[in-house]
């Protein structure tokens, strides 16, 4: 087995610890920073296949994107300057008037861990803060609406219709979350909807793609 | 959790056959089993008469040996036995086990003093089983004294702190529980073991008795398991209970537990 295929078997196993020591014997191997990267972005949508299919649990997702994370850690000083593996920044947030961020946080580190900068704006987050958030981060390219209750799905409309109607492009708009479906979504002109973490990272790549 | 799974012991009445017509498939099954579920330790008790012991321990030994690397708890209440049992190991395995009484501790100490080989301490000596928590550290103190004259680690030692029966128990468990938070406070890497079905002898429904004692044990800081490893109740609620005190980062040993069908899923 390659040291990179190494890598992937023992992150796709959720092998935290041993991933750095891997990455770094890959690295010390000849291999380029942007491959070992690349390798375990796809390891990761491995992972969120699995966990779409109900094969794995959440906790093993959890530790995978833990491996992914820590493997990050030891390639991010040779991948500064080089943007050509990132795919730009993702605003993320559950919608005003709902405090659920099990699932947002499940979808932001999957996403983060599909090539993403993550900017993490909690819960309650007001379509303002949306606003403000896309204008003072750079590259922005994809925005995720979580939000759990039925009583919120208001707000998630409010959110996505300010968002559209603001004149900010260059981005793509995802909703998901318990009640939302995907007819929802195109009712309340969403670009992209996805049942879990998982698919939401394949989502989101795909939707930047079409950028 | 260390298991050590107990099932090959001439004391259970299928083992005691086996070993009287010499059925070795009977006890490579036992072996295997009770590895790939899970054990730490193949325990290894000939219960025959004496001068048949030694050399059934090594046709015990052998068979275990053949099936599955997982190392051998030798165990004898002969301490002789014990020690002569050694030489028919590939590895360092277990000793149970030692005690206060007589010279047992200044028989198997000195062997296995530069070795790797583990020990079972039973807090008792030759007044008995003692009756209170102190009595019972008293033992453990003087235990204590003599591993580290040979220079034994903690972390080789396994104290058994004797849980006895629950239905003649005047106080359930709470004596037992205070000897081990005690024993653990004083030396955080030894281990407490013990057997996990004894507590419910002569009790209806064991099986409810065993789990619950599982739990309260390992929260007390049981960490060493004499049991069947194939009892998938019992493990199920072994890395159950691990999980819930915070010993399993993100589920991932109940999960993988489970992967593994140690409980949850037949093999």
């Amino acid at each position: 087995m390659s040291k990179i295929e190494e890598v992937k078997a023992r992150l796709e196993a959720g092998k935290a610890k041993l991933v750095p020591a891997l990455v770094q014997e890959a690295l010390d191997e000849g291999s380029e920073a942007k491959d070992i990267l690349q390798a375990m972005i796809d390891s990761m949508g491995v992972v969120g296949d699995q966990f779409s299919k109900g094969e794995i649990f959440v906790p093993e997702m959890l530790m995978a994107a833990k491996a992914m994370t820590k493997g990050v850690d030891v390639l991010r000083p040779l991948l500064v300057g080089d943007t050509s593996s990132s795919k730009g920044t993702c605003i993320i947030g559950t919608v005003q008037g709902d405090l659920h961020d099990i699932g947002k946080n499940l979808v932001a580190m999957m996403i983060e861990s599909a090539g993403f900068d993550v900017v993490d704006l909690g819960v309650d987050v007001s379509p303002a803060k949306f606003i403000e958030a896309i204008k003072e981060s750079k590259n922005v390219t994809i925005v995720g609406c979580s939000g759990l209750l039925t009583t919120t799905m208001t707000a998630m409309k409010e959110t996505v219709q300010t968002i559209k109607a603001s004149g900010l492009t260059g981005f793509r708009v995802i909703v998901g979350g318990a009640p939302v479906t995907q007819e929802y979504a195109n009712e309340i002109g969403a670009d992209g909807f996805a049942p879990d973490a998982g698919s939401a990272a394949v989502k989101a790549v795909e939707l930047v793609k079409s950028l | 959790m260390i298991i050590i799974g107990e099932k090959i012991n001439g004391a259970i009445p299928s083992v005691a056959k086996a070993i009287a017509v010499k059925d070795a498939d009977f006890i490579r099954n036992l072996a295997k089993i009770q590895s790939d579920a899970g054990a730490a330790f193949i325990d290894v008790c000939a219960s025959v008469e004496d001068s048949l012991e030694l050399e059934t321990m090594k046709w015990l030994i052998d068979l275990v040996q053949e099936v599955t690397d997982t190392p051998i708890a030798i165990d004898s209440p002969h301490i002789q036995t014990c020690v002569e049992a050694i030489k028919f190991c590939k590895k360092p395995g277990l000793i149970n086990s030692v005690s206060g009484e007589g010279n047992k501790i200044e028989v198997v100490f000195p062997i296995i003093a530069d070795t790797k080989w583990e020990c079972v301490a039973l807090l008792c000596d030759d007044t008995g089983i003692p009756k209170t928590a102190q009595e019972r550290l008293k033992v453990f103190a003087e235990i204590m004294i003599k591993a580290k004259t040979y220079n034994i680690a903690p972390s080789r030692l396994h104290i058994d702190p004797l849980v006895e029966m629950l239905c003649t128990s005047e106080d359930g468990i709470n004596m037992v529980v205070d000897v081990i938070k005690e024993i653990k406070a004083q030396y955080p890497e030894i281990h407490v073991t013990g057997g996990f079905s004894n507590i419910s002898f002569n009790l209806p429904v064991r099986k409810m008795v065993n789990q619950a004692f599982t739990v309260l044990a390992i929260n007390a800081g049981m960490d060493s398991a004499i049991l069947a490893p194939t009892n998938q109740d019992l493990m199920g609620m072994i890395f159950a209970t691990e999980a819930l005190l915070g010993k399993d980062e993100c589920c991932m040993e109940y999960i993988g537990a489970y992967r593994a069908k140690l409980f949850g899923q037949k093999k």
